[in-house]
């Protein structure tokens, strides 16, 4: 374990480049992360839970191709890592090692994207194509008076980017999701609804009986408001700490117990499924828990995050992917979502007591924090391929591209050169 | 819509009185920074002290001197608090302004190899070999000079055989102008918005006022619970000088506050001389009128303090101390007052999420405001704050401001505003730009952020090449305890 961890150091020290598994040169890679969760007993149970290694990649298109792709380029490095994972082949064939892996391969219950379908390729040259535009117009600044029309501008930056050969892919649109995608999701949407709806109508005689449940479970289950040292504690926070705060993105990861008993567990997985379906369905463009029917606004700064049930159903890995500090972060959640943490996270060992699943909880500011630092757990390496670009900026270049030569009324021009 | 008063009517007479005002009449002050030496001594001195603290209650006769006090983490330890109670102090006070990550976090160690802000450097409070440690803070205003010097004088005699020494004297200076107001060096009135607390203060030109726990520990915060306060073991305070807490402790945070000093240093001429050359006409003549609007942009208020979103043209000294303000509904985009203006960041009122415009963003503002209670210090380059007599001055001393303020929740407070407002490079949907007036001009990846964009029609004008305007040169979190839990320090025998 002692040399695994130093190999993740050498390796997190330079995510991008390093020489063992160079993140910065697999393509289509938006995410990638190497975790170890420590062993620990479960309070609920006393059974022991076993160390382990997590590997997680954000890729675009199939996972399979990209382990392949992953492979052959890093493939020794891979080797360098895995080997100290119990069971791993002995090193040689590339081939043992890949079967391996997709034997290992854990399936994510709730996934989210921050919007489906936009790549990494078209997040870099979107990125590239403001950054063009706007040296463009710092440079011809002087030759731009209040008396310009927004027409006029608009149109010099479509020369310049016609005379552009490197951006001669910003002419066209980005093209849709293949129709075949398209169509499937479409049924799945369709097929999950109805199988929602069924289940929904079969599962109403029992909801009294489920609240009665659930009722006293919160009422029963500890809760850390009622331990001082909880409440004031910041727990790892200076070790954490120190992976933060260098780009405008951040990571966490952060791992618990499950609360003990079946009924947690179960209403916890059928939550996760249902999350996975709605996230995927219906907060896929940004702005992840927007209801305006509810009046509830989304947090819009979160890029890609994974929920996984690990360790045969004890624990829960949270992977997150996210803009600016985690103090934002917590606010954010604390201020817009809070009913969406409380119905996931409520039912973790030690979070804040909630109210009927979705009240209470996350809005216990301090102790929510307190909570969410307790149980982080170090990233041991965090790539991403694009850090310096929030989710807003990337949002906003995107329409920047979409815009440059689409068909605009003369509001819908003024409002396209705002985004510069 | 403001809250409602609080639940519990405030104990005025326990909250030391820098927390409802600045002394503004006071035109003298000077903060003394000091280390305890002998602790038994230092307590007896607190002790004779204590009473004499300028407490909220009292009204502040501006021909009277009068003084506060405020101590560090390592300053309660040095005075003997206990290692458990120390321990439930939040981890920023704990840990400090100078801690690693936390310099990071706030800009002061930002991507240069050797930045100028960086602890390291700091003149007090830093990181620097054999720098001496800050314990208490005294804060002292006096109705002029030489009255300050008389208290000060006063105060000092009784240091050494009160086990203290004086590490440091940070001077003030008020820089008054002809409208009644004060100014800052590079020549903008400050001072004019406060958030108010409620229960303390009427409400303040049209602003809600914010729930008094964001500034009082004690009281319902903005979330409408009580911030965690550090305690003392019951056993450990048997006289009972503090009020009964949860868990069987005693409450030592009740009533008290935490202060942010920084002292932040201007260079005043490098700034208008930056904004001289960017506002030049094509021809390269200078253009005074350009160039105090872009400065103004900058602020997000006129040198009168006329604010942009009312006055967008031009100054209008009328106007001056308006603060009934939103952004949302008269300039979404920033055409009157940029996005990245210094007033929008530290202060975006109702212009961010969740639902910019409504009474959901305010509330979200709420949690995130700042009592200002610093003064500027050093002589100023002109005394009317002509940009052109600033040009033609030789920069020579220091000058800048003592940044102080009060806040419960210093992470969530002042933390969050300096990085995650001030600093942030993708504020409000902004690339690449900080604060234009005290932003860092490089993030820790080497990646530059020193434009500033005023949005315009057709389209934004950026400025690009910022240079550091403001250097900290020192720094320090400070509990401002109540005048029970400043009772109860001087009453510990270690
Ligand atoms: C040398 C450094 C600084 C200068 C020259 C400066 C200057 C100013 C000026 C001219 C104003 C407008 C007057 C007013 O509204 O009262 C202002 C407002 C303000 N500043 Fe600063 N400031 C500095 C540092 C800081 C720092 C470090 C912070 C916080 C971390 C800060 C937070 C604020 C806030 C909260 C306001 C009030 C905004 C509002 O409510 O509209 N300032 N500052």
């Amino acid at each position: 374990m002692v040399v695994l961890r130093d190999v993740l150091a050498a390796i997190g020290r330079d995510p991008v480049a390093n020489p063992l598994v160079p993140f910065g040169d697999l393509t289509g890679l938006h995410y990638g992360r190497f975790v170890i969760l420590d062993g620990a007993v479960d309070p609920g149970t006393g059974r022991t839970v076993a160390s382990s290694l997590v590997f997680n990649c954000c890729v675009d298109g199939p996972a399979d191709q990209f382990l392949q792709a992953l492979m052959a380029r890093a493939g020794s490095g891979l080797w360098a890592v895995f080997q100290h994972c119990s069971g791993a082949p002995a090193p040689g064939e590339h081939g043992e090692l890949l079967a391996w892996l997709r034997r290992h391969r854990i399936p994510t219950q709730t996934f989210y994207v921050n919007t489906l379908g936009r790549t990494v390729f078209q997040i870099l040259k979107e990125a590239q194509l403001r950054e063009r535009i706007e040296g463009f117009l710092d440079r011809k600044a002087g030759s731009t008076t209040t008396a310009t029309s927004p027409s006029t501008v608009r149109k010099a930056i479509q020369q310049f980017v016609r005379g552009t050969n490197d951006l001669a892919w910003a002419m066209r649109p980005e093209p849709p999701l293949p129709w075949a995608w398209r169509l499937r999701d479409g049924l799945h949407r369709i097929g999950g609804l109805a199988v929602g709806l069924l289940v929904g109508l079969l599962a109403l005689p029992f909801v009294p009986l489920f609240l009665v449940v659930l009722r006293r479970s919160e009422i029963n289950a500890p809760h850390p408001r009622q331990d001082p040292n909880f409440r004031l504690s910041q727990f790892n926070r200076r070790q954490l700490s120190q992976d933060e705060d260098f780009f405008i993105q951040n990571q966490f990861s952060v791992l618990g117990f499950i609360k003990p008993g079946l009924f947690r567990y179960a209403t916890l997985r059928a939550i996760l499924v249902v999350a996975d379906f709605v996230v995927h369905h219906f907060f896929r463009e940004g702005d992840l828990g927007t209801v305006p029917l509810l009046n509830l606004h989304g947090v819009d700064t979160i890029h890609f995050a994974n929920w996984i049930v690990v360790d045969q159903g004890q624990r829960v890995l949270f992977l997150s992917n996210y803009d600016f500090n985690l103090e934002d972060y917590m606010n954010d959640f604390i201020n817009k979502v809070a009913w969406g943490l409380n119905l996931i996270f409520g039912h973790g060992v030690n979070y804040p007591r909630t109210d009927w699943m979705v009240f209470g909880g996350a809005r216990d500011e301090q102790v929510y924090k307190a909570v969410l630092r307790k149980y982080q757990i170090r990233t041991q390496v965090w790539f991403c391929a694009y850090p310096d670009f929030s989710a807003i900026t990337i949002q906003k270049n995107a329409q920047l591209r979409a815009g440059l030569f689409a068909e605009l009324d003369s509001a819908a021009e003024r409002d396209w050169l705002a985004l510069l | 819509m403001s809250p409602p008063e609080p639940a519990m009517k405030l104990e005025l007479f326990d909250i030391q009185g820098i927390v409802g005002r600045g002394y503004g009449k006071h035109s003298s002050a000077a903060y003394l920074l000091l280390e305890v030496e002998a602790p038994a001594l230092a307590r007896r001195w607190l002790a004779e002290k204590v009473e004499r603290v300028h407490t909220c209650e009292q009204t502040p006769d501006p021909d009277v001197p009068c003084f506060n006090i405020a101590f560090t983490h390592a300053g309660l330890e040095a005075l003997g608090l206990d290692a458990e109670a120390l321990n439930t102090f939040p981890s920023e006070l704990k840990e400090g302004m100078t801690e690693p990550q936390r310099s990071r976090a706030l800009g002061d160690e930002s991507g240069a190899a050797d930045p100028e802000s960086s602890p390291r450097h700091w003149d007090w409070g830093g990181t620097a070999a054999g720098q001496r440690p800050v314990h208490l803070m005294l804060m002292v205003f006096a109705p002029s000079e030489a009255d300050l010097a008389t208290t000060i004088a006063e105060l000092s005699v009784l240091l050494r055989p009160g086990g203290l020494t004086l590490v440091r004297r940070l001077h003030t200076a008020l820089l008054a102008d002809r409208e009644g107001g004060v100014r800052e060096h590079f020549g903008f009135r400050d001072a004019i918005s406060q958030p108010g607390i409620a229960g303390l203060h009427r409400t303040t030109s049209g602003q809600p006022l914010v729930p008094a726990g964001e500034f009082i520990l004690g009281y319902e915060n903005a979330y409408g619970l009580l911030t965690e306060c550090p305690r003392v073991h019951h056993s450990l305070d048997p006289d009972r000088l503090l009020p009964p807490a949860e868990f069987g402790t005693h409450d030592l945070g009740r009533n008290g506050s935490y202060l942010v000093v920084r002292q932040l240093g201007q260079r005043v001429r490098a700034f208008w001389q930056f904004l001289d050359a960017v506002s030049r006409d094509p021809d390269g003549v200078a253009n005074p009128q350009r160039r105090v609007a872009l400065a103004a942009r900058m602020v997000g208020r006129w040198p009168s303090g006329a604010p942009l979103v009312e006055s967008p043209i031009e100054d209008d000294p009328t106007r001056a101390t308006d603060n009934s303000f939103g952004f949302h509904q008269s300039d979404p985009q920033g055409l009157r007052c940029p996005l990245g203006a210094h007033i929008r960041r530290s202060n975006p009122r109702d212009s961010l999420d969740p639902a910019p415009g409504t009474a959901a963003s305010l509330a979200v503002n709420a949690t995130h405001r700042l009592l200002r209670r610093g003064r500027t210090y050093g002589p100023p380059l002109s005394t009317t704050f002509d940009p052109d007599e600033i040009l033609r001055a030789d920069e020579g001393d220091e000058r800048g401001i003592h940044f102080i303020c009060v806040n419960a929740n210093i992470t969530r407070q002042f933390e969050f505003v300096q990085r995650s407002w001030i600093n942030n490079s993708q504020f409000d949907g902004l690339l690449d730009e900080t604060d234009p007036l005290l932003g860092t001009r490089r993030l820790p990846t080497g990646r530059t952020t020193d434009t500033f964009s005023v949005p315009g029609c057709p389209v934004r004008q950026r400025i690009s090449g910022l240079p550091t305007f403001v250097v900290v040169r020192g720094g320090a979190y400070f509990f401002l305890p109540s005048i029970s839990a400043i009772r109860y320090l001087a009453s510990l025998n270690s």
